[in-house]
């Protein structure tokens, strides 16, 4: 059994690709050209709009915003350094993080796999889990004070939902013709869950520390933008109060780039974890 | 005999166990507040969020507004964002997934976006249109718009590409494929937006309520806060989750309704 160095079928699917719309034009179509014609419109779009003052002084051009962001890599501001203050908020993240997963993931796997634990926990959570993350900061500072501990809470709160539901829901839709496999090799209830159970719901459960770690940048923005004295949060706000929008947009440039640096790592963490996972949108 | 008695013995227990929990779970709430292990000012117990309930249906005081016209405020704040990013992600997502060049112009501009959460926005929001409903509407959309274009184009790229061939191979245009066949055929994963969008739009709208508001469900629990009332905060945070609740009831029946005849 050779396999075909070129597949014929591929060859001709890959040629009905590439006969999509817009042959014609056959400068416009490339992709990187768009890209790129669509990026630098988009600075241009925002440097003129800043520039003609559209919104008064509440947007600044996009050169402000990065010598801004170079003073902000010299000059403390309360106390800590740029770098400090992404690392303060990274730092919550990540306690909180994961605080809530080793507490969820395990959590939501018993509840798949016992109907006791899941009739017992079910509720509560049920009642627990419409409740936005955010609502919690208010009594999360009544509780914890504006410190440390308010904010991690309000990232385990916010974290704990997708992961715990999304470990549940990885056990609950494995393919039931696993579990026959396993049961006609002769195995046990432990072979079904250690064999079947946690190699099937990884990939799930790697998808909900994904949605997690989104919305723990949400929880923690939220948090530090209602009282804090560090993390980006901080920074956007203190923007916002010294009415310098450049330092906004800085703060949110950074926070786009922490939130994607992480969430490259974790599917990073995923790929070595389980090479097993099949992928869904290849193209 | 033995068999009905294993049917009926297992889910006994079962149905018995949720109401134990949530049982055990208000009652310890309930506990700690009564018997002073929490003190009163940190938390409120069950009956008393009831009866400040009762109260708030009718007493604007201390927040300057009945509980009724908070919902509203946030409904109708809630509401306008959402639709306005329906009306514009879908289009957009969908016609991102069929054209090539939509894509290659809008698509690096929301990937630059999209890692920005929508609670980011607030600061720059505020500069823009002060604290109205302008700058709630703003955040509402730019946080539902993100799953509305994702998922339209997910369901286009989705697309069987052998209906697509043989739409091809009888001569149909482009602009015919994308429309009668494209979009039927996402139409399934466009609704699995509604409801994840919808989740976005009321995270978000609270988030923008606790910073700039003077009405709203969001204020309510900032007032609470700042009051020291912790009954105030809690019955806050359940009339969002409630209304959450009630709102996507009603997106899942509209949609069950829409999706009558199409195949999941």
């Amino acid at each position: 059994m050779a396999k075909p160095i070129r597949s014929i079928a591929n060859e001709v699917q890959m040629q009905v690709k590439e006969k999509r719309p817009f042959t014609i034009l056959t400068v416009l179509k490339n992709r990187w050209f768009l890209y790129t014609v669509s990026i630098t419109a988009f600075f241009l779009l925002w440097d003129t709009v800043a520039y003609r003052r559209v919104f008064g002084g509440g947007l600044a051009r996009p050169q402000e915003v990065i010598t801004q962001l170079g003073k902000m890599m010299v000059d403390t501001m309360a106390g800590k350094s740029l770098m400090g203050h992404v690392w303060a908020s990274t730092h919550r993240i990540l306690i909180g993080f994961s605080l809530a997963s080793i507490v969820a993931v395990p959590l939501g796997l018993m509840m798949a796999l016992n109907r006791y634990v899941n009739a017992f926990v079910r509720p509560v959570f049920d009642l627990l889990k419409p409740m936005p993350p955010i609502a919690w900061i208010s009594i999360a500072i009544l509780w914890f004070g504006i410190g440390e501990e308010s904010k991690v809470f309000i990232i385990v709160v916010g974290t704990f939902v997708p992961c715990l539901l999304n470990a549940f829901n990885g056990v609950r839709l494995i393919e039931p013709q696993l579990y026959d496999v396993v049961r006609m090799l002769g195995g046990n209830r432990r072979d079904e869950i250690i064999q079947v159970c946690f190699p099937a719901a990884f990939p799930a459960i790697f998808a909900g520390l994904q949605i997690s770690l989104s919305i723990a940048w949400t929880c923690v923005l939220a948090a530090e933008l209602v009282s804090s004295r560090s993390g980006l949060g901080f920074i956007i706000i203190q923007g916002m109060t010294l009415s310098k929008p450049a330092q906004i947009i800085g703060g949110m440039l950074l926070i786009a780039v922490a939130a994607w640096g992480m969430s490259l790592l974790v599917s990073g963490l995923e790929k070595f974890l389980c090479p097993w996972k099949r992928e869904v949108m290849s193209q | 005999m033995a068999y009905e008695q294993v049917s009926v013995k297992t889910p006994l227990g079962l149905r018995v166990l949720p109401f134990a929990s949530l049982l055990l779970f208000l009652g310890t709430w309930q506990a700690v507040i009564d018997f002073g292990v929490v003190p009163n000012t940190m938390l409120a117990s069950p009956t008393q969020v009831f009866k400040l309930f009762l109260v708030k249906l009718t007493d604007p005081n201390p927040d300057g507004a009945v509980l009724i016209r908070h919902a509203w405020t946030s409904v109708q704040e809630a509401f306008t964002g959402y639709i306005l990013a329906l009306l514009v992600g879908i289009p957009l997502g969908l016609l991102m997934g069929w054209f090539v060049v939509v894509e290659g112009l809008a698509r690096p501009i929301f990937e630059l976006i999209r890692p920005i959460p929508p609670i980011a926005w607030i600061p720059l929001t505020i500069f823009w249109f002060g604290i109205g409903i302008t700058g709630k509407v703003f955040i509402i959309w730019v946080a539902g718009i993100v799953p509305c274009v994702i998922n339209s184009f997910v369901g286009v790229r989705m697309t069987n590409p052998t209906l697509i061939q043989m739409a091809r191979t009888y001569g149909a245009s482009d602009w015919q494929i994308f429309r009668q066949i494209c979009i039927p055929s996402a139409l399934p994963m466009v609704f699995g937006a509604l409801q994840i969008a919808l989740a976005y739009c009321w995270t978000n709208l609270v988030g923008a309520e606790l910073l700039a508001a003077d009405n709203g469900l969001g204020y309510l629990i900032t007032m609470g806060r700042r009051l020291a009332l912790p009954d105030m905060v809690v019955l806050g945070m359940i009339m969002v989750g409630l209304t959450g609740v009630v709102i996507g009831v009603i997106i899942d029946y509209v949609e069950k309704r829409l999706l009558a005849g199409i195949r999941r």
